[in-house]
């Protein structure tokens, strides 16, 4: 087996100690929670030299711990180094906010969720199949090379909204749909953003986050009584797989969100979906006409025009779903 | 001693009285036994706990199935009563945790040992060790699954020979000799 890359590894006790670290380590240093992603990166070594860090902090040292859920007027607070288990059983989660219990409930394998933080997996890089390669066989664009090999390639996978900063890589996150539909934001040590504006594609990163940044909340508003929220996810196998599309919906009551994610290098928000949705009664013409809706503004690659069908079920079965109380 | 991340902190030149610092001496519990590790000379960051448990106390039953990739099962260790990948999870990050192997489950008799052979649940016995694991924290945590729980806690657990049914057969049995049947 492949050892793990060199680090340094320091432990935090302050969210000040952790973020000043940071900062002085000048991008060299990543904060670490879960490790299950990092560490497999700092194995398999997909990153050219110059982007891996040379410093892992260690956030679960934090005093008072990042750990909890808790709901205070109307608003679910969800510490950023909650574990995906403690959410997918958490009782209050599942009968409220039940799509983010459902898509934390998916991720991965049981042993994943029994280590993977929430704020882990919203920050997880994108990647394909090039990205992804190990010891940076593919220099591309989002390792501050100038191509990009998917475009031409085996693109099976990728986005089928196109490219943002010229990536088609797809943000593989199952919580990043829940977030974006519940209306959640994402409280950090500098700032609160909603989830919607939190994800982007750097060099290597996927979040919007400075490099002395950390999240350091989630905040989810109760949605409306009678509203209903969904989370469907469609992979190879039911289990360990990453997802091909996910989704998750909120619908009813005068709402109507709808996110698919691993269709785009950002989760994708289908407003023109949820357009459609607007002041209908939920039934197989409105599903349908939402579905079509979703994917309307679709560019498929060269080999993933079949995604589209894959999301427009997705999204049709979510709404049918939300009908059903 | 050379601690990690010491020299680095100075030559930057910032206060470090607000800086996070490493750990130095790692104690952990394997299979009821204190042990305790010196950080930078027992083991270094980048150790995993399989690499622990393999090369400092000679337990082999952890196994690398994926190679690392954290996609099979096949290390899975109980950590704090939780099944957990110990190809992925780092030995500078278990200070004051509690871990318990095959060796353990086998040393405390548990009846998975004798159901798993009664069953045949194996072909090669590459993936055993981790799905044992795993199915111990299901009892642990529920003595009566019903055949769908069992399918949920293993799916973690990746078995090639396809021994799967006999797997679940074995969960059931060793559910109902804990159950004193």
């Amino acid at each position: 087996m492949r050892t793990i890359r060199k680090f340094e590894f320091l432990n935090a006790r302050t969210i000040d100690e952790a973020v000043n670290t940071l900062a002085a380590y000048k991008g060299k240093a990543w904060p670490f929670a879960g490790g299950t992603d990092i560490l497999r990166m700092m194995r398999f070594q997909p990153l050219p030299e110059n982007l891996y860090p040379e410093v892992l902090i260690n956030l679960k040292t934090i005093s008072p711990s990042l750990e909890y859920i808790k709901e205070e007027d109307g608003i679910l607070s969800i510490g950023a180094l909650t574990k995906l288990v403690d959410i997918a059983n958490n009782a209050l989660v599942g009968e409220r906010y039940s799509a983010l219990a459902n898509a934390a409930n998916k991720v991965a394998s049981p042993q994943i969720r029994n280590m993977a933080t929430i704020s882990g997996n919203i920050c997880q890089l994108t990647h394909c199949l090039y990205f992804s390669k190990p010891d940076n066989r593919f220099h591309c664009l989002r390792k501050g090379g100038s191509e990009c090999p998917a475009q031409l390639g085996d693109n099976r996978y990728c986005s089928i909204f196109g490219d943002v900063n010229g990536c088609v890589a797809v943000n593989t996150s199952d919580i990043a749909p829940a977030l974006i539909a519940l209306n959640a934001r994402i409280k950090t040590n500098k700032r609160m953003v909603n989830a919607g504006e939190f994800w982007d594609v750097r060099v290597p990163g996927s979040t919007i986050l400075d490099e002395d940044e950390i999240v350091v909340e989630i905040q989810v508003p109760r949605p409306p009584p009678d509203a209903k929220s969904v989370f469907m996810k469609f992979s190879i196998r039911s289990s360990i797989d990453f997802p091909i599309v996910n989704g998750a919906a909120l619908i009813g009551d005068g709402v109507a969100r709808i996110a698919l994610n691993a269709v785009a290098p950002k989760p994708y928000r289908a407003t023109k979906a949820e357009e459609v949705l607007k002041g209908k009664t939920i039934d197989e013409t409105a599903a349908e006409e939402a579905a079509i809706a979703a994917v309307s503004e679709a560019s498929p690659l060269s080999f993933n025009k079949w995604k589209i069908s894959v999301a427009k079920a997705i999204v049709k079965r979510m709404v049918l779903n939300t009908k059903s109380r | 001693m050379n601690i990690p991340g010491e020299k680095k902190t100075d030559d930057i030149g910032v206060e470090s009285k607000n800086l996070a610092k490493p750990p130095q001496i790692i104690g952990l519990t394997v299979n009821g036994r204190q042990h305790i590790f010196k950080v930078g000379v027992d083991i270094q960051p980048n150790t995993t706990l399989r690499d622990l448990l393999k090369e400092r106390l000679g337990l082999y039953s952890p196994k690398e199935m994926c190679q690392g990739d954290g996609s099979c099962g096949s290390c899975t260790v109980m950590l704090d009563g939780k099944p957990v990948l110990s190809c992925l999870t780092l030995a500078v990050d278990c200070d004051g945790k509690s871990v318990e192997t095959v060796e353990g489950i086998a040393e405390a008799g548990h009846p998975l040992i004798d159901a798993f052979r009664n069953n045949y649940a194996y072909q090669c016995g590459y993936c055993t060790s981790g799905f044992i694991v795993a199915a111990k924290a299901l009892l642990d945590r529920n003595p009566n699954p019903t055949d769908e729980e069992i399918v949920k806690a293993l799916s973690g657990n990746i078995c090639r020979c396809g021994a799967y049914a006999a797997i679940i057969s074995a969960v059931r049995e060793a559910a109902e000799r804990l159950k004193g049947g």
